[in-house]
């Protein structure tokens, strides 16, 4: 059956030419001829880094070519790359995930006075693999209208008078996980798990957006909740009188969960110059850039942070957690599924 | 070769049938293999947690969240189309193209939407409900069931119908004594596909707080940073999964088309004008509730974030993400289709192993894309370390290596796309082929391929509204620079910033609209070719 054979020969060409022109159809190739012009960025952070990064390629001709995605899901990508990744940089939008990265080998140690200058030790690697580029603190927001005596500390959040009338996020996001990771560090696992317990027992209202929960307690839905501070920050630049006042917890103990953004040379970085001065960049003349953008406390304690957010007044933050975080993340997402919190 | 004996069917020399069938199975299967790896050692402490926390809690939700979507999805599908296949009304044709428009609204644009929406008179407390979620979800995937079954309904022959009018029977009971039963191996096909895209959803399910095992396994994974783990937890999944899928090939075995060749379609039954308007009231409703009040919100929010200048992002404007979700599908959808008509036709002669290894395909559907994401890049991160292709070109972040996995997740759409329309064309063609002596392959490709074109357009249009929705594996595997609408729906609403989100899902829904009348067209023409 000759003919028989030519179709099947066609058939199965027909086969390797999808494969092929599927391989054909990547001319676009990533990889940059001139190593020394382009910094390649995996960030989980998203939101306003492009002006900063204008911003370098404005004053050093440096080119930043960057791709957003999910902390975790960019760090399976970078393991899973190894010695052939990309990226240079990496920027997460909380400490365990760059902790984890660091952990996993994924991330090499920078040696620049530039960074450990500007950067309190608390808020880099004990090896310097990672920094931190601003501050995030998780804290009380209450209903300007409805509550007179806000919670002090995240325990008093679980007082049964708040039952029904709390608003939190789910345990799926990170920031939950570091923010029940911190208090682990802090005081135990067993007073975490009465603390959880006493939220959970509140019925609280699970949203998972911290700028949706603050406009539950505008609409009424909830009168406190635990969110991240830079949220009201952005509804307060949108909405000067927006109703939510803000209490920072913890003041005559350790102080607020904080949490940060942090940055981190990749073990494989093709351009390791260009990372470093990125970095170096980012912790110095882009600090307040970076900082404002999102309403968050510059790392370097030195640099003013955004008009909005100095309204919040001065605060005691616990640094000593920060670098426990990623260490403390599984034991946080257990304590979390065994107290039924969602 | 003139018999059509077993000899005929099974005829030897046929290692390259073979060889192209592993392959392209291989090639689509490996990423969910890969994964499927670390079953071999299964973590047994992280199971005993989940006992005793949540898995209990997420079968519950799972179980109830895909009953009520796949119960409602098959009541609404099957209804409207018994309604417009049956009935003859004002607007009916229109109307019953209409109805398959909310295939084009992504789940988790409409979830956002009615959250919103809904936050306002229900509460933000009674709006995460799983209720709500199930409506929101059969409201996007009732086309699923309501395309197979209207194509069920068209395929079914008057004089049948007409004999069991004669019979004294009513038309409520010729509807559930002789044309529900006969179409039931269709509308089982089309709720297969609505309750594999509720296992996997995630997007969804966690704007509703629903807890669902998909959403476990992101959990689990991301929390504990437990791969083994979790993907043991999405294999349990594609073990459901594929469970359905068997259930409902069980419901079409035996089924075969019930229509003569010469017979003619079913002819739609007059409404008095009463039964007219109730009708058109009936089809208002749905569309309104479906498609009008997500239109109208996302048209509104687009409106105020073109006034707040908030609508374009900086890489690049709307027409580079529309290029570029449209390249991208237009490239995973030529690759399922290609590969799916090879590998249909090398399977459809050669017997249950053939068989067994084309469902094999299938499996990348039935996992959440996060986990078809991750597999995707080991294995293609895997290739890149051999140094095998040139000029150290790597799939990773490549345009190659994100069509690759996009082909991995949805080529099932595709596949049994293309393998039911095979089955369609009619069995008199294909003897009569081979009766005049052409071989399996000749017959495959100048009878059976050309009958079945606009089911393959079909399915090729099913699979491309699937693509441009699709948002994890191309978040994780875009080269730089290449952003779709679904990344930039993302970027905003990971944020919250539904105004914002507006702009890309207005225009992604557009995309999808175009996507969805070429469906139509292909079932038009092809219910013309079929009769």
């Amino acid at each position: 059956m000759p003919q028989n054979s030519v179709l099947k020969k066609t058939l199965t060409a027909l086969s390797l030419t999808a494969f092929v022109s599927g391989l054909a159809a990547c001319g676009g190739s990533n990889n940059t001829a001139d190593g020394t012009s382009t910094v390649t960025v995996y960030t989980g952070r998203h939101y306003g880094i492009e002006t900063v990064f204008e911003e370098f390629t404005a004053e050093t001709g440096i080119e930043v070519r960057f791709t957003t995605g999910s902390d975790p899901e960019l760090r399976e990508r970078l393991a899973a790359e190894g010695a052939n990744t990309p990226a240079d940089l990496v920027m997460t939008a909380d400490a365990a995930n760059i902790a984890l990265a660091a952990e996993a080998g994924l991330l090499s140690p920078v040696d620049s006075e530039i960074l450990t200058g500007a950067i309190p030790e608390a808020l880099r690697a004990a090896d310097n693999t990672w920094f931190s580029l601003s501050r995030r603190l998780r804290v009380i927001m209450t209903s300007s209208e409805r509550v007179t005596t806000p919670p002090t500390t995240y325990a008093e959040v679980g007082d049964p008078q708040w039952k029904g009338r709390l608003c939190l996020r789910p345990s799926t996001h990170p920031y939950t996980q570091s923010l029940v990771a911190g208090l682990i560090n802090t005081v135990g696992a067993d007073t975490t798990r009465t603390i959880v317990d006493s939220w959970v027992a509140n019925d609280p209202l699970y949203i998972n957006s911290d700028t949706d929960i603050l406009k539950a307690i505008q609409a009424g839905d909830c009168d406190v909740a635990l969110a991240n501070h830079y949220y009201l920050g952005r509804l307060l630049g949108e909405t000067p009188n927006f109703p939510v006042t803000i209490t920072w917890p913890e003041q005559s103990g350790v102080g607020a969960h904080l949490n940060v953004s942090a940055a981190a040379v990749t073990a494989n970085a093709p351009n390791r110059a260009a990372a470093v001065k990125l970095l170096e960049w980012l912790v110095s003349k882009g600090q307040k850039t970076f900082s404002d953008a999102n309403n968050e406390y510059p790392a370097d304690p030195t640099v003013e942070p955004g008009e909005i957010i100095a309204g919040f007044g001065t605060f005691k933050s616990d640094e000593a957690s920060v670098r426990e975080l990623g260490r403390r993340n599984a034991e946080a997402v257990t304590l979390l599924s065994e107290a039924k919190y969602e | 070769m003139t018999t059509l004996g077993l000899e005929a069917v099974r005829r030897p020399g046929t290692v390259l049938g073979w060889a192209t069938i592993i392959g392209i199975v291989a090639f689509v299967a490996f990423p969910i293999a890969v994964l499927a790896w670390s079953l071999v050692d299964p973590s047994t402490n992280v199971w005993a947690e989940l006992w005793r926390t949540r898995l209990p809690g997420m079968i519950i939700d799972t179980v109830t969240l895909l009953l009520a979507v796949v119960l409602g999805a098959v009541i609404l599908g099957t209804g409207l189309a018994w309604l417009v296949s049956a009935h003859a009304f004002r607007g009916r044709r229109i109307i019953g193209w209409l109805l398959v428009t909310p295939l084009a609204i992504p789940g988790y644009v409409g979830g956002f939407v009615w959250l919103d929406t809904l936050s306002s008179v229900v509460g933000a407390r009674g709006v995460r409900s799983l209720w709500l979620c199930a409506a929101v979800l059969v409201l996007s995937l009732y086309p699923y069931v309501y395309l197979f079954a209207r194509a069920a309904f068209a395929d079914q022959g008057a004089d049948t119908l007409a004999a069991a009018r004669s019979l004294g029977a009513s038309p409520i009971a010729t509807f559930f004594k002789v044309s529900l039963p006969a179409a039931r191996p269709s509308i089982a096909a089309g709720a297969a596909l609505v309750a594999m895209e509720v296992l996997t959803d995630i997007g969804t399910v966690r704007l509703f707080n629903v807890s669902t095992i998909a959403d476990g396994v992101m959990r689990v994974w991301f929390g504990t940073g437990d791969r083994g783990a979790a993907t043991e937890l999405a294999g349990a999944l594609t073990g459901a999964a594929l469970v359905l899928i068997a259930i409902e090939r069980l419901s079409r075995r035996g089924v075969r088309r019930s229509r003569r060749a010469a017979e003619a379609t079913m002819t739609p039954r007059v409404l008095s004008l009463p039964a007219q308007t109730f009708a058109i009231a009936t089809s208002v409703v749905v569309l309104a509730i479906a498609v009008g009040v997500p239109l109208v919100r996302l048209v509104g929010w687009s409106v105020e974030s073109v006034r707040n200048n908030t609508a374009v992002t900086v890489a690049g404007g709307v027409g580079h993400h529309a290029f570029n979700t449209l390249l991208m599908t237009a490239l995973a959808a030529v690759v399922c289709i290609v590969l799916g008509i090879v590998l249909a036709i090398m399977v459809a002669h050669r017997g249950r192993v053939a068989h067994a290894l084309g469902r094999l395909s299938t499996v990348g559907y039935a996992m959440p894309g996060p986990v078809v994401a991750v597999g995707a890049v080991v294995t293609l991160a895997a290739i890149d370390r051999r140094s095998w292709l040139p000029d150290g070109f790597l799939l990773v972040g490549s345009v190659a290596g994100l069509v690759f996995a996009l082909v991995v997740r949805f080529f099932a759409v595709g596949y049994q796309g293309v393998e039911a329309s095979l089955d369609r064309v009619p069995p008199a063609a294909v003897e009569s082929a081979r009766v005049l002596g052409a071989g399996p392959l000749r017959t495959s490709l100048s009878v059976e391929l050309p009958a079945a074109r606009f089911g393959i357009l079909a399915a090729a249009a099913l699979l491309s509204v699937d693509i441009i929705k699709e948002l994890p594996i191309t978040l994780l595997l875009r080269p730089f620079g290449v952003d779709t609408l679904s990344v930039w729906v993302w970027q905003a609403t990971s944020e919250s910033l539904w105004a914002q989100a507006a702009v890309p899902s207005l225009i992604m829904v557009a995309v999808g609209m175009v996507a969805v009348g070429a469906l139509l067209v292909a079932l038009e023409r092809g219910a013309e070719v079929i009769s």
